[in-house]
Formats: C-alpha cells, sequence, structure tokens
C-alpha cells in the first residue's frame, strides 16, 4: 500500500528563494462550479469557524498594512524632525500593532485548521461509509488502489488547500488591494510604478509553468514506466537470476534510465528559472521604487524619505504572496479535481434497499430454489443462462465445472451480493428479495477460498462471526474447526496478533480460521469455496474434516474441487458457460455416461 | 558521515558543474546583499544632497546588480539542476546493476521491498537534498552572515539589536523544527492507522458484507478517523506559532530599530538611509535563518537515505564465479554428497547430510509435508544458494567449479510461484530461449498444456500479460511458466511443484509429454502429490530436511512409514476434477 504523500515535517520556508515549489501540472475538474459548491456545503456546517477565521484574516491583514505607513511617517514626521518624544510614542503605538497582528495570525491559523480537519474528517467518514454501503460490483470494478487512493490522495490534497489556500487567497487579494489604496494615497506616480511589477510576475511566472508542465508530464511518465520496471524486475529477480539474463535487464534498465535523466534535466532546469526570475523581478521592483522615489523627491514631487520608506517595505512584504498566487491556484485546482473523485463516489447507487415491510426470520429452514435465472455483468456477455434447480433444506449442492464457467456467480447471487436479471430465487418459499438484507446474510454463512483475515488478534478474527460470543465460544468453534491445534502453538495462542489480511499465517491456517469463524456465527445456509493448491496434504485433510463438521445439517453449496467432496453430495450440478449441463447425484451421472462421466472415467484410466 | 562520503565518487564527473553551482549562487546573494546598502546611499548621500545625476549613477547601478544577480541564480539553477539529476541517475544505474547480481541471500538480507524503496523513494530523496545544498546551503547561510557582517560594518550603531534578535530567532526556529518533527511522526502514526484499516476494509469488503458487519466498521474507523484529526489538529496548532512569532520577533527588531535611531538620529551619530538599509538586512536574516534550517531539515533527513544506499551498493554478491571457471558443456548427472545447508546461519540448518545421485535422464521425485525442505535441495543446483557442508557435484565436478551463467544456461527451472513480466505471451515463454524456432516455442506450448488456451485467447501468443499476471488463472500461469522452462531443452530439468492449479487430467498429459520429450535430461519434480511423482526413477522422502527414504513408488510403498503415511492421507483427499 502506497502512503500518501507526507506532509513535509516542518514550517514552510519563509526566505524568498527559490520561490514557490513546483509540483507539475494540476489536474483539471470538469465541473469546477458543481464541485465548489459541494465542498462549501461540506464547509458550511463549519460556518462558525470559517467565519472568525476569515475575519482574523482580514484584521490581521490590514494591520500589516498599517506596519510600513507608520514606519514611514514616524520617519518622516518624528525622526527628520528630531522629535524623540513623539517618536518613541509612535513606536509604542507600532509595537502594540505588531502584537495584535501577530496574534491575530495565529488565531486565523488556529481556526482554520479547525475548519478543514474537522471537514476533512467528515467527508473522510462520509466516503468510509460510503464504502461500506455501496454494492459489491463497485469493488469488482473499480481497482483496491483507486478507491484507496482517493480516500488518501484526494482527501489529503483538499486538505492543503482548505487549510492553506483559502486564507492565503484571502490574504493575498487583499493585501495586493490594500497596498495599491494606500500606496495610491502615499504617492499615485510611485503606485503606478511599482504596481507596474505585479502584471510582470504573473506573467512570467505563467509562462514558466506553462512550459515546464509539458516537461514534467514527460518526466513524470518516464518516472512512472521506469518505477514500474524496477518494481517488476526485483521483485521477480529470482527469474533473472534463474534464466541468467541480468547482462538484459541491466541494459533495459539503463535506457528506461536514460529517457528519464534527459526528461529529467529538462523539467528540473526550467522550473528552476521560477526562483532566479521572481527573486529579479523583486529587486528589480525595489531599485526602480528607489530611483523613481528618489528622483520625485529631488524634485518635490511629494515623495519623502519616509514614502520611500514605506514603499520599500510594501514591495519586500507583498511581492513573496503574489509569486506564490500561481502555486496556489495549481493546488486549488488539483484539490477540486480530487474533491471531484471523492464525489463521484459518494454518488455511487446504494446496494438494493429493502422492500417494504420485508421478512425478518431467526431460522431459515435452507429450502432454495432457483428458477429460470438469468445473469450478465455486462448486457451481452451472458453469465448464468436459465439455471433452475432446487435444494432441500439439509442438502448438500455441489457445483463443478471449468474457471469461469458461473459457479462463483451463482453464489454471489444467493447472498446478494448482486442481483438476477431474469427468474427468481425462493428461499424457503419466498423471493429472496422479500427479506431483509441484513437478516438474509445474517443467516448465510460465506468461507471463500482466500478469505480475508484483519488485523487484530485471532481470537478477534473468529469472533468475528458473532461479535458477543465469550472465550467459551471461541475455542469451541475453533476445536470443531480443527483450528484449535494450531492455534495452541502460536507464540500468544488465541492472543497472538495477525497482520492485515492474516499474512502471518500460512493460507491452510487462514481457512480454518475462516471456518471457526463461520462455526462460531452458526448459520442456516452454508456456501464454501474449497482450496485446492497452496495446503499440504496433512493440513487439508484438517481441513476437509473442519468443513465436514461445518457442513453437518446445513443446506449447503459447494464450490468443490475434491472429487470425494463430489462424491458424497446430494446433487452435483455440472455447470459450463453459465448454464447446468448435468444434475444429479454421483451414481446417476456415471449412469448417463455425459460430461461428469467422462471427466472421471478420465482420471481414472490415467 | 562516513556513508555519505563514499557517494562523493558518484560526484566526480560532475565536479565542475557542483563547484559552478554554489560560485554563481554566491554571486546572487552578494547582489542581494549590496543592494540595501546602495539604497542607503541614495536616501543619505542622492536626496539629502538633491543630486540627480548621482541617483541615476546609483539606480544603474541597482538593475546592474540585479541583472548580474539574475545571471547568477538561473546559472546556480542549471548547475545544480545538471549536477543532482546527473549524480542520482548514475547511483540509480550502479544500484540497479548491483541488485540484479545479487544473490538469494543478499536480497534476503534486504528484502525485496527495501530493495525497491532504496532505488526509487531513497535516490530521489537524495537528488533532492542535493539540489537543495547546492541552491539553498550557500543561499542561507551566507545570506545571513552576510547580513550581520554588513550590519556590523555600516550600522554598527544598530548591532546591538541583532546580538538580542537573532539568538531568539535561531533559537525559535530550532525549538519548533525539533518539536514539528516529533508532532508529525505522530500524525504519521495516525495516518498509517486510518490508512490500514480503510486498506482492509477494500480488502475484506466480502467478509464484511457477508457477515453483516457494517456498523461495526464504521465504528471502528470513527475511532481512528477521530484519531487523526485531533492529532492534526494538535500538530498544526503548534506549529502555525512559529510563523506569527518569527515575524514578531523581526518586527520587534524594527521597532528597537526606529526607537534607538531616532535618539542617534537626534544625536546625528547615524542618518536615516542606514536605519532603512538595516531594517532591510533583518528581513534578510530571518530569510537566510529559515532557507538555512530547511535545507539542515533536508540533509538530514537524506543521510538515513544515503546510508541505506551505500549499505547496498557496498555489498558482496555472495555467488560469483572461480578464477579459471570450468566451460564443459553439462551432462546432466547430478550427485549430492552429505550436503547440509540454512538459509539463517544462526538456525538449525533446513537440509541435514543429503545425499543421493541423479544419472543424466532420471526423473527424481521429491515428496513431504510443507516446510521439510522440498524447495530448498533444489533451489542448490542452479547455485540460487551455495551449500554449508558437503558438496554437490555434476558429471563429477563440484558446482561451485563451472561458471555461473554456464549452469543456469543449462538449467530449465520452474519455480513454485508461476511469475511472469507484463509482456506478450510468447515474450513470456522466449524468455527462456531467445533463439527458439516457432516450432520449438510450439512444442513447448504443447507440452505444458498451455497451447489450447493460448489458442483460445483473442491475440493468441501476442496476448498481453499485465503485471502480476491478474488476467490469468493460476493454471495458466503455472503451464506458462513451464514452457518457459522447456523451451530451453535443458539438461536439468526443475519443476517446483508446478501443478499445484493444473487440473488432474492435465497434469497427466504434461508428465506423459515432458517423459517423452526430455529423455535426455535429468528431472527433479518436487510436489505434495503422490500422483505427480509415481512414475519417478526415484522418490525422495524428505521430512525435516532429512531423507527420510528414497527408491521407487513401489519400493517405498513397501518398506517406508513416512511414504505410506503420505499415501493414506492422500486416498482420502482424492484428485482434482478442476482448476
Amino acid at each position: 500500500m502506497n502512503k500518501p504523500p507526507g506532509r513535509p515535517a516542518g514550517p514552510p520556508p519563509i526566505g524568498r528563494h527559490p520561490g514557490p515549489r513546483f509540483n507539475g501540472p494540476a489536474e483539471k475538474a470538469k465541473d469546477q462550479k458543481a464541485t465548489l459548491k459541494r465542498i462549501w456545503t461540506y464547509l458550511n456546517k463549519q460556518r462558525i469557524g470559517l467565519i472568525s477565521s476569515i475575519f482574523f484574516v482580514v484584521v490581521s491583514t490590514l494591520l500589516s498594512l498599517v506596519g510600513p505607513l507608520m514606519i514611514g511617517m514616524i520617519i518622516d514626521n518624528y525622526i527628520l524632525k528630531f522629535d524623540l518624544n513623539g517618536a518613541i510614542r509612535m513606536v509604542l503605538v507600532l509595537a502594540g500593532i505588531y502584537i495584535i497582528s501577530a496574534v491575530f495570525t495565529w488565531l486565523q491559523t488556529f481556526m482554520m485548521i479547525r475548519v478543514s480537519q474537522k471537514t476533512i474528517r467528515e467527508l473522510r467518514q462520509d466516503l468510509f461509509e460510503k464504502f461500506q454501503s455501496l454494492p459489491i460490483s463497485i469493488f469488482d470494478k473499480r481497482q483496491q488502489g483507486d478507491l484507496m487512493s482517493r480516500m488518501t490522495n484526494d482527501i489529503e490534497n483538499l486538505n492543503a488547500a482548505v487549510s492553506q489556500s483559502v486564507i492565503q487567497i484571502v490574504s493575498t487579494v487583499l493585501s495586493v488591494v490594500g497596498t495599491g489604496i494606500a500606496m495610491s494615497y502615499l504617492n499615485w506616480i510611485l503606485a503606478i510604478v511599482t504596481l507596474l511589477v505585479i502584471p510582470i510576475i504573473i506573467g512570467s511566472t505563467k509562462q514558466i509553468i506553462k512550459r515546464s508542465s509539458k516537461n514534467f508530464s514527460q518526466r513524470q511518465r518516464d518516472l512512472g514506466s521506469l518505477n514500474g520496471f524496477i518494481e517488476e524486475t526485483i521483485s521477480n529477480s529470482h527469474i533473472t537470476t534463474l534464466f541468467g539474463k541480468e547482462e538484459q535487464a541491466v541494459a533495459q534498465f539503463k535506457e528506461a534510465n536514460e529517457k528519464l535523466r534527459t526528461s529529467a534535466l529538462k523539467a528540473d532546469i526550467t522550473s528552476g528559472f521560477l526562483g532566479p526570475i521572481n527573486n529579479f523581478i523583486n529587486n528589480l521592483g525595489i531599485g526602480l521604487v528607489i530611483g523613481v522615489g528618489a528622483l520625485l523627491a529631488i524634485g518635490s514631487l511629494g515623495v519623502s524619505v519616509g514614502v520611500i520608506a514605506s514603499f520599500v517595505t510594501y514591495t519586500r512584504q507583498f511581492f513573496r504572496p503574489i509569486n506564490q498566487l500561481s502555486n496556489l491556484f495549481n493546488t486549488f485546482q488539483s484539490a477540486i479535481a480530487g474533491a471531484e473523485r471523492v464525489f463521484e463516489i459518494l454518488d455511487e447507487q446504494n446496494e438494493v434497499a429493502d422492500v417494504p415491510n420485508a421478512i425478518s426470520k431467526d431460522r431459515y429452514d435452507g429450502d432454495v430454489e432457483f428458477r429460470n435465472v438469468e445473469f450478465f455483468y455486462q448486457p451481452q456477455k451472458s453469465v448464468l443462462h436459465n439455471i433452475s434447480f432446487r435444494a432441500k433444506a439439509g442438502e448438500t449442492i455441489a457445483l463443478v465445472g471449468p474457471t469461469g464457467s458461473g459457479k462463483t456467480s451463482i453464489i454471489q447471487l444467493l447472498n446478494r451480493f448482486y442481483d438476477a436479471k431474469r427468474g427468481g430465487i425462493m428461499i424457503d418459499g419466498n423471493d429472496i428479495k422479500a427479506y431483509q438484507m441484513e437478516n438474509l446474510r445474517d443467516h448465510i454463512g460465506v468461507v471463500l477460498q482466500d478469505t480475508y483475515l484483519f488485523s487484530g488478534t485471532v481470537r478477534e478474527n473468529i469472533r468475528y462471526g458473532k461479535l458477543n460470543a465469550t472465550n467459551e465460544e471461541v475455542e469451541r468453534a475453533a476445536k470443531i474447526a480443527y483450528a484449535h491445534n494450531f492455534i495452541k502453538y502460536l507464540p500468544q495462542g488465541y492472543d497472538t496478533m495477525l497482520v492485515s489480511g492474516g499474512m502471518n499465517l500460512s493460507q491452510g491456517q487462514r481457512q480454518l480460521i475462516a471456518i471457526a469463524r463461520a462455526i462460531l456465527e452458526g448459520p442456516d445456509i452454508l456456501i464454501l469455496d474449497e482450496a485446492t493448491s497452496s495446503v499440504d496434504t496433512m493440513t487439508e485433510v484438517h481441513i476437509q474434516k473442519g468443513l465436514n463438521n461445518l457442513m453437518q445439517g446445513r443446506t449447503s453449496f459447494v464450490i468443490a474441487h475434491r472429487l470425494k467432496t463430489i462424491e458424497n453430495a446430494d446433487q452435483i450440478l455440472v455447470i459450463k458457460d453459465g448454464e447446468i449441463l448435468e444434475q444429479g447425484n454421483h451414481d446417476s451421472l456415471m449412469m448417463s455416461n455425459g460430461l461428469y462421466a467422462s471427466l472421471q472415467n478420465q482420471l481414472q484410466v490415467q | 558521515m562516513q556513508a555519505v562520503l563514499s557517494l562523493k565518487k558518484y560526484l566526480k564527473p560532475y565536479m565542475v558543474f557542483a563547484i559552478i553551482a554554489p560560485v554563481m549562487m554566491l554571486l546572487e546573494v552578494a547582489m542581494d546583499l549590496v543592494q540595501p546598502t546602495i539604497m542607503q546611499h541614495i536616501i543619505d548621500n542622492g536626496i539629502a544632497k538633491g543630486d540627480t545625476a548621482y541617483v541615476f549613477q546609483m539606480f544603474g547601478l541597482m538593475i546592474l546588480c540585479a541583472v548580474i544577480g539574475l545571471i547568477g541564480g538561473v546559472g546556480c539553477s542549471i548547475y545544480a539542476s545538471k549536477t543532482a539529476i546527473n549524480f542520482s541517475a548514475d547511483i540509480r544505474q550502479d544500484l540497479y546493476e548491483t541488485i540484479t547480481y545479487f544473490s538469494n541471500s543478499n536480497k534476503d538480507r534486504f528484502t525485496l521491498g527495501k530493495l525497491i524503496t532504496n532505488i526509487t523513494s531513497d535516490v530521489e530523496m537524495l537528488q533532492r537534498a542535493l539540489t537543495m545544498l547546492l541552491k539553498m546551503f550557500i543561499r542561507g547561510p551566507f545570506t545571513f552572515i552576510g547580513a550581520i557582517v554588513i550590519v556590523f560594518l555600516t550600522a554598527r550603531e544598530l548591532f546591538p539589536i541583532l546580538l538580542v534578535v537573532v539568538p531568539i530567532l535561531a533559537f525559535a526556529i530550532f525549538f519548533f523544527t525539533r518539536l514539528s518533527g516529533k508532532l508529525f511522526l505522530k500524525v504519521q502514526e495516525a495516518v498509517d492507522g486510518v490508512n490500514i484499516r480503510v486498506q482492509e476494509n477494500l480488502a475484506g469488503i466480502r467478509v464484511i458484507k457477508a457477515y453483516n458487519r457494517k456498523h461495526h466498521q464504521i465504528q471502528q474507523f470513527t475511532s481512528v478517523n477521530e484519531n487523526l484529526m485531533k492529532r492534526n489538529i494538535h500538530a498544526d496548532q503548534i506549529i502555525g506559532i512559529l510563523m506569527p512569532l518569527t515575524a514578531f520577533v523581526v518586527n520587534m527588531g524594527i521597532i528597537a530599530a526606529l526607537w534607538m535611531g531616532a535618539i542617534k538620529v537626534e544625536n546625528s551619530t547615524i542618518e536615516v538611509g542606514v536605519i532603512l538599509a538595516f531594517i532591510n538586512y533583518l528581513m534578510m536574516i530571518m530569510g537566510g535563518l529559515m532557507g538555512s534550517s530547511s535545507v539542515l531539515m533536508q540533509i538530514a533527513r537524506a543521510i538515513p537515505s544515503a546510508k541505506r544506499i551505500v549499505a547496498v551498493l557496498e555489498e558482496q554478491s555472495e555467488i560469483t564465479n572461480l578464477e579459471n571457471p570450468v566451460l564443459t558443456p553439462i551432462k546432466g548427472e547430478v550427485e549430492f554428497d552429505q550436503v547440509s545447508f540454512a538459509y539463517n546461519k544462526n538456525n538449525e540448518p533446513v537440509l541435514k547430510n543429503i545425499t543421493f545421485k541423479a544419472k543424466p535422464g532420471e526423473t527424481i521425485g521429491i515428496i513431504g509435508m510443507t516446510g521439510s525442505g522440498k524447495s530448498s535441495i533444489i533451489n542448490l543446483i542452479p547455485r540460487m544458494f551455495d551449500v554449508d557442508k558437503g558438496v554437490i557435484r555434476i558429471d563429477g565436478l563440484p558446482i561451485k567449479e563451472y561458471d555461473l551463467s554456464m549452469l543456469r544456461g543449462a538449467i530449465g527451472f520452474t519455480p513454485q510461484k508461476a511469475t511472469l513480466f507484463s509482456r506478450t505471451i510468447e515474450e513470456n515463454v522466449r524468455y527462456g530461449n531467445n533463439e527458439a524456432t516457432m516450432e520449438e516455442f510450439i512444442e513447448a506450448l504443447e507440452a505444458s498444456c498451455a497451447f489450447e488456451f493460448v489458442e483460445k485467447l483473442d491475440t493468441k501468443e501476442q496476448y498481453r500479460v499485465t503485471q502480476g499476471a491478474t488476467n490469468l488463472s493460476g493454471g495458466q500461469k503455472q503451464r506458462l511458466a513451464m514452457a518457459r522452462a522447456l523451451i530451453r531443452k535443458p539438461a536439468i530439468l526443475i519443476l517446483d511443484d508446478t501443478t499445484s492449479a493444473v487440473d488432474s487430467i492435465s497434469e497427466k498429459r504434461i508428465q506423459k509429454a515432458i517423459e517423452e520429450n526430455f529423455r535426455e535430461s535429468t528431472k527433479f519434480i518436487v510436489s505434495s502429490k503422490i500422483s505427480s511423482l509415481r512414475h519417478a526413477d526415484k522418490i525422495l522422502v524428505l521430512d525435516d530436511g532429512v531423507i527420510v527414504g528414497q527408491g521407487t513408488h513401489e519400493e517405498l510403498l513397501e518398506k517406508n512409514k513416512a511414504y505410506q503415511e503420505i499415501v493414506s492421507t492422500q486416498l482420502v483427499r482424492g484428485g482434482t476434477l478442476h482448476e
């Protein structure tokens, strides 16, 4: 799993150089307005915090405008007139302003962080809850990494934008306008000279970003393919070694690496111009202010030394945020694009809702009937066609057929991961859709071939089948599932911690725990997918015994691989290309001499 | 530090660039530093005396300085990028080469995941740190020191202010930088907590739905989510103090400058321009300090990366050729003589005193429980690992004396896990032998029972396998991996449990094809299924790293207890009907 890009630990650098960090082209959102509106509905819940934060931004920005003005005034009206007492009085006033300004600047961050973090938490919670309500088809359609990155990267992008950009944009706009007014008030000629620099900054930054965007996307592509190559060849490097292909691999790597070297150089050099050029424009601006200011002062055109001082400070103070503005819009754009991806998931249709007055039962008999069931994932590609069969309470039904024949689809219809497109599925005489979905799933137990265990103790994982089970119940279930034998040899027994996916256990052990989990749940209908590989024979015998205990007295549907299971089943459904080809028990199918019999015979002969 | 220095040789080809970059940067910084002084002269000499010509002169000088600064800055940026990118590209190349030639025990020591991180993010980190170092390391400290020196020289009356302001600033920055490291570590923990939960819920969604545990999961998530929010707010709010604090300290410096300045100007000890210049230098000092601290942080974070990279580069591959390796073609007689082997030399060996002999053309079956050492035996033959005790001979010579690529070239190996590359099916199979003819290619596919399914794919042998071969079933992957070994027509063919996901009928066909087409090859077949080995010329029964029986199926069935036990459990299990 990829971690989201970590926030740089520590404060943002304050030095003027090397200017804004360039992160490559921003992704564009499709419908900015609608997305912004929707972000607003989230922010609106933190209205009080947001409003007070903006209030603090306005005040602190205004105060920061007053500083330079006062410096100039102090120089002109007091220092140059040798009014020491007056100067000290004014200096104290200025000190007061700086104190308030510092406090307000902090308050503004303080409030804004609360607003953004609370908003982000809510969005994250909504997305997580949505994940839980989505139909299985979404998880089949979309890659896990894709959903994961919506939860991490996209939301993190939004967080960066909300927590920083809002404040920065408000304060930059306010500063530019305020500075403009203050400067015009001081001296309009000098003001025009200074403000002329702003379009140059924006223009040149835009040009550089435009030029380097292209180089950056090329670099990103080259980096992506190089990393893909590294990932694949190093994880499979034993194959390279076994087949003696080291030289070939190194040569291929060199090709990709050289490509990256060229494109990375181009991208880095162009974007590296941004810092020095901004620095140059800043210096040019200050030079202009001083030069023009001095000429105006000499010409007695209303410019004093104090005014020049104010202008210089203004220039120093406000060029930087303008430099960063374009980068800020980039952040903003990728945030909106990210938010759009999050909303896209939030807008997905939920799992089917229960019908009014849905049935809820304490116990199901387990009488299951498929009536002419049709099913497909995509309209043109039929997956199940005209499936009809009946399983009486307590029977074991074996599903047999090659990969992709539709066995798994039948099972997914049973616990309503999907609904049939035509035909009906009856359980205890009622249509499957007439039951409350939660109630139905509570009574259907599933053991998948590669089951999933959560991080936590072994005990917690078994208890997942019945959350309020006592320790004794958990251990009893483990004993019936033949899991107790290996659990007691684990370092901490039932309290041994498992990592995500239970990867510190073997596949066979994971499956035994899954069986114990199903036993603890005590379902009325059981769905099993037998494992065939990766388990040594002794463990497999144990798993088989565990499964046999579990199937006792329950209607069971087994995707069967082992001949033994198949032979002992009450009914065998031979499925091929989405249709039931043959149906019966072992003896009757052998008699009828069809596909099943020929498969069996082939095995016997060899 | 030693580690970092040993990367010096990668800098050598670009030494000129690496020197030009900071020199150019010095130029830019010097120009920045001169500016307030020029300004001071304009005010104190130009305006005060009404000297227009002087103002023009000085203005011209300022613009000139700005241009020179620009050249310096751009030049620094270009050469810094050139140095850093070339430096990292060279390291990446060497790293990849080193890793590619690693033996298995080298790889095990580092783990594959970490090696991938080394070559991707660690190199990236190094590149970024070097760029920063070349661009900023001169800038930050030099601006900082330069500004202090200039103040000392030109505005000594106001210098005492720096003695107070600078230590406070330095301390504040140091303190908050350290604090933020700790706080964000905690945030990162909380982020990991959330990520693990989300990842688990996505991976285990079927289990969650099947067990109706939606509310339980949401409840769990709510608490980690809440925790993340709290830690984020806490960290951000504390770090948020730094900005206003430093601004405040600098502003207080300005206040002090105005106050003291007012007094000195009244005494006529200084002129107004000095105050103005001082204020500008004060801001530069703050910028310089901040800049230095962020460079230092970046470098501090890159040092562990550099150490990890050096550790990989300095690692010696454990399995190499002797000085004059034997190059005689291999016929395929394999002999294990008292071989013992352990992955971890402190632990009990996984193979103990293994002795057996395989004549050319024989089929050797190896059977035993998971963890009994079956795969370890066959991995010793292509020298994926070297034995600890005893010796393995091929055609009478110890395998260490053979040329490595010759030895491995004579072996066709199909590992337990069928790994394919993201290329076409043809490229994957031909990976075993680039020179194979079309007939040989099809023969290999047919022998491994892969031809049939490949022909059914829409693009046949040009079908592109995805990364991790997710677009093929387990049985299909195994068949292609076998074809890749068979196309080599090797003297020694090794199949490590390669039919576990193949249905019983196809398995029989594969066995037959190998028996017929590879009469001369010595064949090693590892399996946990009796049915796969039944016809072997010799079956080795392994238990806990020891051979507890060897002989044909019939011999073992008659007198070997361990073998009889395995047979009896297999009868309970039966075969498998389909994949």
